[in-house]
């Protein structure tokens, strides 16, 4: 099994309510806190998920994305096999690479490792924290079925996430990467993020008034 | 990336221990050195490698849990350089205490001595390995980082070396001019390892990073009031062109050609004082190139925050905002 978040980028509007309910639900949640500095002076703080704003092509034609960016529970996570004391790991039941705190030297050579730049160190605790794909949420049986998947994808307001089993060919999120081209980002590095993304549909090229109506009139 | 203090003092201090181990090694078994040599070189070695084990220890945040160090010796660079690292330092010790303390220095000596330059040679690797093997650092994913390392590991600690060496001995001459070699072969290293940096710039690949069909890509919003510069120390911004210029000549100039001058200086006019200022000027040259090495590293996910080169934003970015900021606090001028 492999537990991971499709993100359709055609309905992703840059919102940020999952990057918000991300660090709502976390910084009080098994893995948190996701701590702040000088919050009422000069924020800058720990996310998990930040949505990064990239805009394309060149002006008139441009386009602006949207790119929500946490963990990608890769495959082969480069962070796990560096971890000198195993406190990086890669559960063998669901797939999610999770964060022991208690044995993390606070090295950051998983933060060197990894290719995405998802996971950050806590500076008040020594150790490395990153998204957990609300693990806690997934196995707490006192919550009921609808709530037992991660907080980004339950607060999406646009259902631009899909949470599923990429291991199972019949499953939501296997069939999404499947029909429509599901992408990982920079699969050189090898990694092989379970997280994908689908590729959005190519903007109409622009045509004028006079090209239409020639097109019509050799057509009809 | 932002360069680490404690890592620069750790690898340097590796390395000079590992030079210096191999410079008293080579001119023991050319000639044996005499006792106050000896112990001054091994000293010197002792305590290079004391100060980056005090380094490294700086290194850790959470020291509750360094007891769980080796656990991932199959796969850990970094386990792999605690242990070999501590295996140098135990086996510099005991040839310390046998230096300074036992009078008996035959084949056992000799023996030791080697096996603890192998095991300098071995932790030297292992360092420069733990750096070479990640491909997310597109900078120093090459073989060329573990001969760099190593050139100047091997090049501090025998400049350091000649500080003490005999001048009158013939090994000597042969020693120094071993070193005017390995300084010019560390610069054609240097050369190589910068080349891979640079390059390393341009292989950020915003195709495949963002997966955006229509090029040129141009940052908008990294996703949160600052990017994240603080707790993410491999995405600092890039050092800008003059300061990369600044350390990369001070390198060249302090860590090869200036030694390379003074020790031909020591060779002829005979006066310990510029073996001194050379070996000075290699460990001042190796802490810039140490510096350089960290701070002008590319990693992938740098990707995520910054233009494509050649194709600026014109809105949003802080670096922008910073521009902007710049410009209203200048006088206006006058348009054209």
């Amino acid at each position: 099994m492999q537990l991971t978040i499709i993100t359709d980028l055609n309905k992703c509007v840059g919102c940020k309510s999952c990057q918000v309910s991300c660090k709502e639900h976390n910084t009080s949640g098994a893995f948190g806190p996701v701590p702040d500095n000088a919050p009422y002076q000069d924020p800058d703080g720990m996310w998990w998920n930040r949505i990064v704003t990239m805009e394309s092509g060149e002006f008139p034609n441009t386009s602006v994305m949207y790119l929500p960016k946490a963990c990608m529970h890769c495959y082969d996570a480069p962070c796990v096999p560096v971890c000198p004391t195993g406190a990086s790991y890669k559960r063998d039941d669901n797939g999610v690479v999770l964060i022991d705190y208690d044995t993390c030297i606070g090295c950051q050579l998983c933060m060197w490792a990894c290719p995405y730049g998802v996971r950050e160190f806590d500076e008040e605790e020594g150790v490395v924290k990153k998204c957990t794909l609300c693990i806690d949420r997934l196995e707490d049986e006192s919550l009921p079925d609808h709530d037992r998947q991660p907080a980004c994808v339950q607060s999406c307001p646009t259902h631009a996430r899909t949470f599923g089993d990429l291991d199972d060919p019949t499953s939501e999120v296997s069939r999404l990467v499947q029909e429509r081209q599901g992408f990982g980002l920079l699969p050189e590095l090898g990694a092989r993020p379970s997280v994908h993304y689908l590729p959005r549909r190519p903007a109409p090229s622009p045509v004028d008034r006079e090209t239409l109506d020639e097109a019509l009139k050799e057509r009809y | 990336m932002r360069p680490a203090p404690q890592l620069i003092v750790l690898t340097i201090g590796q390395g000079l221990a590992g030079g210096l181990a191999v410079a008293f090694a080579a001119l023991w078994s050319i000639h044996p050195t005499s006792a106050t040599v000896a112990d001054t070189l091994v000293l010197m070695a002792l305590a290079a490698a004391g100060i980056g084990g005090i380094a490294s220890v700086f290194h850790m945040h959470h020291m509750q849990a360094a007891r769980y160090i080796l656990r991932r010796l199959k796969t850990s660079w970094l386990s792999r350089e605690a242990l070999t690292t501590a295996w140098f330092g135990g086996a510099l010790a005991v040839l310390a205490v046998w230096t300074l303390f036992i009078p008996e220095k035959g084949t056992g000596y000799l023996v030791w001595l080697w096996l603890t330059v192998a095991l300098g040679l071995l932790a030297m690797w292992v360092t420069a390995m733990l750096y070479a093997t990640i491909p997310a650092v597109l900078s120093w994913h090459t073989p060329v980082t573990v001969l760099s390392l190593l050139s100047v590991g091997l090049l501090s600690g025998g400049a350091a070396a000649g500080i003490a060496a005999p001048f009158d001995a013939p090994p000597y001459q042969v020693f120094v001019v071993a070193l005017m070699v390995l300084a010019v072969w560390t610069l054609l290293v240097k050369g190589l390892h910068w080349r891979h940096f640079h390059e390393a710039h341009g292989r950020l690949r915003a195709e495949t990073g963002t997966g955006l069909p229509f090029a040129p890509y141009r940052l908008q919003d990294t996703g949160t009031t600052k990017p994240p510069y603080r707790t993410q120390t491999q995405v600092a911004p890039i050092i800008p062109d003059h300061m990369r210029h600044t350390a990369t000549a001070t390198v060249v100039v302090l860590m090869v050609l200036a030694p390379v001058l003074f020790l031909i200086l020591t060779l002829t006019a005979h006066v310990r004082a510029w073996s001194i200022i050379a070996a000075i000027a290699v460990l001042v040259g190796a802490v810039a190139e140490r510096w350089l090495f960290f701070a002008d590293a590319t990693h992938s996910s740098r990707v995520f925050f910054v233009d494509e080169s050649r194709h600026p934003a014109r809105v949003g970015t802080v670096q922008t905002a910073a521009r902007r900021a710049v410009k209203r606090t200048q006088p206006p001028t006058v348009s054209q």
